[in-house]
């Protein structure tokens, strides 16, 4: 029987993890790149570079063990795991395919903060590179392939970084569940993770990719290798993206404890719910145009060759509607961690629990209506542009109704200002500046100056990093309690917190006057009359980079070097997942719990606990 | 964006005064963990902070829209006092929207230039644009490789160049001056270089004169260069090719 | 064998019937996903017929796939998918299942083998304008996805033996049978569009 009983795949003669895995991967991508290069039509050997990527990638997984059940299962052989033997502890269960959601949730935050700190140096070397207003630092093909680096290993890191390793770790315990509905859906979801981040970065090998995170064909097809890295790694993600998606909105509408009613779930799980969606329905039309850009470039179709047919405008619909619901995906568990966090700072019910709920699906709803608003300037039909302008200026209502709830529950509140709540402030001021700039640029007249400029570098990055970063943030110091049973340091965590928020104002404001100056982005040359304020810009972000040190350094401090050992519920919050023993047992409770209230009932007299842990004999969970 | 600044400042002020204001007189007094009131909603609020958002966002909606419509759009932004622009909007791939009147004018972008043709006077190619002042203006932006955006500051224009379109674009030039030329549309390593500052508006027996030159400096070339266009395809592939 | 589990008061019926619904929601997520993955490539078809860029959706002279080929290879994912949801919606012991399950999976086999022969073989060059990039396209992720489901169809088959888990979680085998139909009503959507509307 194959319940999630055992928590590690069940073993073939060769140990699978992932050593066993790399060492199955190289040999593969050789091997695609040979069968690649007999059957391919095309001189710059694409055909065997993709081929190659996928074979690795492939092997990889089967190194794993992600075949081991559904190769049993075909050929009927027996499928009881040897779970006696291999007891779900230490430290090798990271480094395993594991189908514990806990374990999946550890290995995302660990690798996502890792390739983290790549995206991180690839920023320092483009402001580096732009302290000088002619191309002497970085030759322009370098700093073309630092732009595609930097950016896309940014898009790899913000879709899943508060999904995969906060979504994965804290839903079933939110919702009262024993385990994820597919759990070895959710390990692929992140196996592919690392594989992405590989492939991406083999793109050095090849000199990079000249066309930033957006792929833009005919240069797209005309880029050499390192575009293939773009194609393999994007398209894994997408597929994280999907399996995820199904996996959370599965779990989250069937396994929820008896007495878990909608109404009393977690807005961080409305977040993820809504997250999910998005997720699920937009990775597959990147998929279809990451598909399409290959054939272009292996088997010389013409999808988005003029000249024969295809239409450069194909890529940017089918990227662009993919690619707003995309930066929705980024920002809506965000929202969910700042509407989850201040209620139990607060110690205040979430101020219009339903209108933030409201306000989520709104955004989700509504970001699948807007995606024209990248094209303003393509050429599109003129006609469309008053229908986008509206249904972007739109997007701000719900947007509106998160700050509304946030601000809601902290009027006549009693704040406990701790660091992660710091965070949530910093978020509220970030975003607010990072939401404003975007209806400028929603406004068609305003775009045509401002399109292509470092004002819209400046919007997403104040949204991106001001507001999905700085949850990160927040959500590390409030939940890594939790997950390793260690407080990270509150003084070093303050001085993180004014550092960061200090030194990211002062990198970002500066490049909405940069951009309305004239300076477009994604260039390595600029005007020198700008030069003065590009390097206040690059020293700031120099002191960036070093708060991220810090959080880093408060990280291994705090883990290794001090023995603060968390109480299973130090901020003494109501919501279900602050309930468990820290460390969190295998399968998360003794017994289904019955849910008796919600998780924000504060001040309210009488207010009961939120789960009665004794639970109803027979019980199981998706009542 | 003036318009929007003045709509945004309130807004940014008032939201920031909140923050600021609960982080002072909403904090935990004392030691101990005091919940705080009950509160779960207060519908009036609730209708207002979403009605009120809803009225500026359609009130800029509607704003902007009007600017599309009308063919006297604003001064073009962000050079004040330098701009010499007074762009009619754009028409979009393929519909030529001008009467006879309007010089026509076409952009071609390639990697990492861009070059103009001047369909009214022999369909000369020149490496710098000059316009006639206070003559509407009809440009065909259109690229011979990938995707590029002629993007001239000062006159308001910002327009993708793609292979295998014509993007139309309509400014009128109401001063003389010069005006910078960028491509904004990443294309390539030297995507930072495609930039041209001689952009000139001058006036119309000045513009005459230029062109008369080019016309005279560029014969030899343009029985070379193919006939013009409104976008320019190499040869077409046969089939099995 | 019982439904094994760390709770020692939950009713082994309860949990059976909890995978049922685990199992029929993520195949339906699943296939949502899926919808919008060939949504995309059904626009990419109608978008690059109405711009028709320099004449080259369809060039002068191509020589059209064979409808009489597509219509076999179609009928046959038909009737697979006809045959497994009858046959999955009697109980899975039955006999019926036995016979038409396995049915099923042979017309499926035949359909790739007829459907890969085809790609293999087609008749026209693949830089020839966009009409055939779109064919080749869609047509190879449609295979590429009944070939997984065809082997997912092997397993239910493999598994059921008496001993075998499809006995054992017939809501798997069942909610499989909606996989089968929705490619089976992408193929017709498929063969309208690249045979008769292209």
């Amino acid at each position: 029987m194959v319940t999630a009983d055992f928590l590690s795949e069940r073993r073939m003669t060769i140990p699978n993890n992932l050593v066993t895995a790399i060492l199955f991967a190289i040999p593969a991508y050789f091997a695609g790149v040979w069968l690649g290069n007999l059957f391919g039509l095309n001189d710059d050997q694409n055909t065997g570079v993709i081929i190659g990527y996928f074979f690795a990638t492939g092997a990889f997984l089967i190194g794993l063990g992600f075949l081991n059940y559904p190769l049993a299962r075909l050929m009927g052989w027996p499928v009881a795991p040897v779970a006696t033997t291999e007891p779900n502890v230490g430290v090798g269960r990271f480094f395993r395919l594991s189908l514990d959601h806990k374990v999946i949730g550890m290995q995302y935050l660990i690798t996502i903060l890792v390739m983290l700190l790549f995206g991180g140096i690839g920023a320092m070397a483009i402001r580096t590179s732009l302290l000088s207003p002619n191309s002497s630092i970085t030759p322009p093909g370098q700093y073309i392939m630092l732009i595609g680096l930097h950016s896309v290993m940014m898009i790899f890191i913000t879709s899943a970084v508060i999904v995969g390793p906060f979504g994965n770790y804290l839903v079933p315990l939110m919702i009262g569940a024993r385990r994820m509905a597919f759990p070895r859906l959710e390990a692929l979801s992140f196996w592919v993770v690392p594989p992405a981040a590989v492939i991406l970065a083999a793109a050095v090998f090849w000199g990079g990719f000249p066309t930033g995170w957006t792929g833009y064909p005919p240069l797209s097809e005309q880029a050499g290798q390192g575009m293939d890295s773009y194609i393999v790694g994007f398209t894994l993600i997408a597929i994280a993206l999907v399996t995820s998606g199904i996996n959370m909105l599965a779990t989250i509408i069937t396994l929820r404890a008896p007495g878990m009613t909608w109404t009393r779930l977690p807005i961080f799980v409305w977040g993820i719910f809504t997250t999910s969606i998005l997720g699920m329905l937009a990775a597959p039309f990147l998929a279809v145009a990451l598909f399409q850009l290959a054939l272009d470039r292996t088997v010389l179709t013409s999808f988005f060759l003029a000249s024969n047919g295809g239409s450069n405008y194909l890529w940017q619909n089918l990227f662009w509607f993919f690619g707003h619901p995309e930066v929705y995906i980024f920002i809506l568990p965000a929202f969910g961690i700042i509407m989850e966090l201040v209620p139990h700072f607060a110690r205040k019910p979430l101020w219009g629990y339903r209108t933030g709920v409201v306000g989520l699906f709104g955004v989700a709803l509504l970001s699948w209506f807007v995606w024209q608003h990248h094209l303003f300037v393509s050429g599109i039909a003129p006609v469309l542009r008053p229908f986008y302008m509206l249904s972007t200026e739109l997007i701000s209502i719900p947007t509106g109704i998160i700050f509304l709830v946030t601000l809601g529950t902290l009027w006549r509140a009693r704040v406990w200002f701790t660091v992660p709540m710091l965070f949530c402030m910093g978020f509220l001021f970030n975003f607010l500046i990072g939401g404003i700039s975007g209806v400028y640029l929603s406004d068609v007249p305003t775009d045509v100056t401002l399109h292509g400029s470092y004002f819209s570098m400046a919007h997403f990055h104040y949204t991106i990093m001001g507001g999905e970063i700085f949850a990160l943030m927040a959500a590390c110091y409030y939940w890594l309690p939790k997950m390793v049973g260690k407080m990270l340091s509150p003084t070093i965590g303050r001085i993180h917190f004014w550092w960061m928020f200090l030194a990211f104002n002062s990198t970002f404001f500066p490049l909405f006057i940069i951009g309305i100056l004239d300076m477009p982005r994604r260039v390595s040359a600029y005007d020198p009359a700008l030069q003065a304020l590009n390097t206040w810009v690059t020293v700031s972000s120099y002191f960036l980079f070093g708060s991220m040190i810090l959080f880093a350094a408060n990280v291994v401090y705090s883990l290794f070097f001090v023995s603060r050992l968390a109480i299973a519920n130090p901020w003494h919050a109501r919501s279900l997942e602050w309930q468990v023993p820290t460390p969190v047992p295998e399968h998360n409770f003794e017994r289904v719990p019955l849910i008796v209230a919600g998780p924000y009932d504060y001040g309210l007299p009488n207010a009961r606990p939120v789960a009665d842990f004794g639970g109803l004999v027979g019980a199981t969970s998706g009542g | 964006m003036t318009l929007m600044t003045a709509m945004a400042t309130p807004v940014f002020i008032g939201v920031v005064m909140m923050i600021i204001y609960s982080a002072i007189y909403f904090r935990r007094t004392g030691p101990e963990l005091v919940d705080g009131p009950p509160m779960l909603g207060n519908t009036p609020v609730q209708v207002a902070w979403i009605g009120i958002s809803a009225i500026m966002v359609l009130f800029l909606a509607v704003v902007g829209i009007a600017t599309l419509a009308s063919s006297n759009v604003a001064q073009a932004v962000g050079a004040p006092g330098r701009s010499i622009g007074q762009s009619g909007g754009q028409t979009g791939s393929g519909t030529a929207g001008g009467s006879g009147s309007e010089l026509q004018v076409q952009v071609i972008a390639q990697q990492w230039y861009f070059t103009y043709r001047y369909q009214d006077y022999g369909g000369v190619e020149t490496t710098h644009l000059y316009l006639p002042v206070n003559r509407p203006v009809e440009l065909h932006v259109t690229s011979l490789d990938i995707i590029h955006s002629f993007w001239a500051y000062q006159l308001g224009v910002k327009a993708d160049a793609n292979p295998g379109v014509d993007n139309i674009f309509h400014v009128t030039p109401q001063k003389t001056g010069s005006f910078q030329v960028r491509c904004a549309e990443l294309c390539g390593i030297w995507h930072g270089e495609m930039a041209d500052s001689q952009g000139r508006v001058v006036s119309q027996s000045d513009f005459d004169t230029w062109i008369a030159q080019q016309q005279k400096d560029y014969a030899a070339i343009q029985k070379a260069v193919p006939s013009y266009a409104p976008h320019y395809f190499p040869l077409p592939l046969t089939k099995g090719s | 064998m019982a439904v094994r589990s760390r709770s020692r008061d939950v009713l082994p019926e309860a949990g059976v019937a909890l995978d049922a619904r685990v199992m029929a929601t993520g195949v339906w997520l699943f296939l949502a996903a899926d919808l919008f993955f060939f949504a995309g490539w059904w626009f990419s078809f109608f978008y690059l017929r109405a711009l028709n860029n320099n004449s080259a959706w369809i060039v002068q002279g191509l020589t059209r796939p064979n409808k009489t080929y597509g219509l076999v290879v179609l009928l046959l994912v038909i009737l697979s998918a006809a045959a497994y949801w009858a046959g999955s919606r009697v109980a899975v012991r039955s006999v019926l299942f036995g016979v038409l399950a396995p049915a099923s999976l042979v017309l499926g086999i035949g359909a790739c083998v007829f459907q890969g022969y085809g790609m293999w073989h087609l008749g026209f060059g693949l830089t020839q304008g966009a009409y055939p990039s779109v064919f080749v396209g869609l047509t190879t992720l449609w295979l590429i996805e009944l070939v997984f489901a065809v082997s997912w169809l092997a397993t239910v088959v493999v598994q059921a033996r008496p001993a075998g888990d499809t006995r054992l979680r017939p809501h798997a085998a069942a909610s499989f049978g909606w996989i089968l139909l929705f490619l089976a009503a992408v193929g017709v959507i498929n063969y309208i569009l690249l045979y008769l509307a292209a």
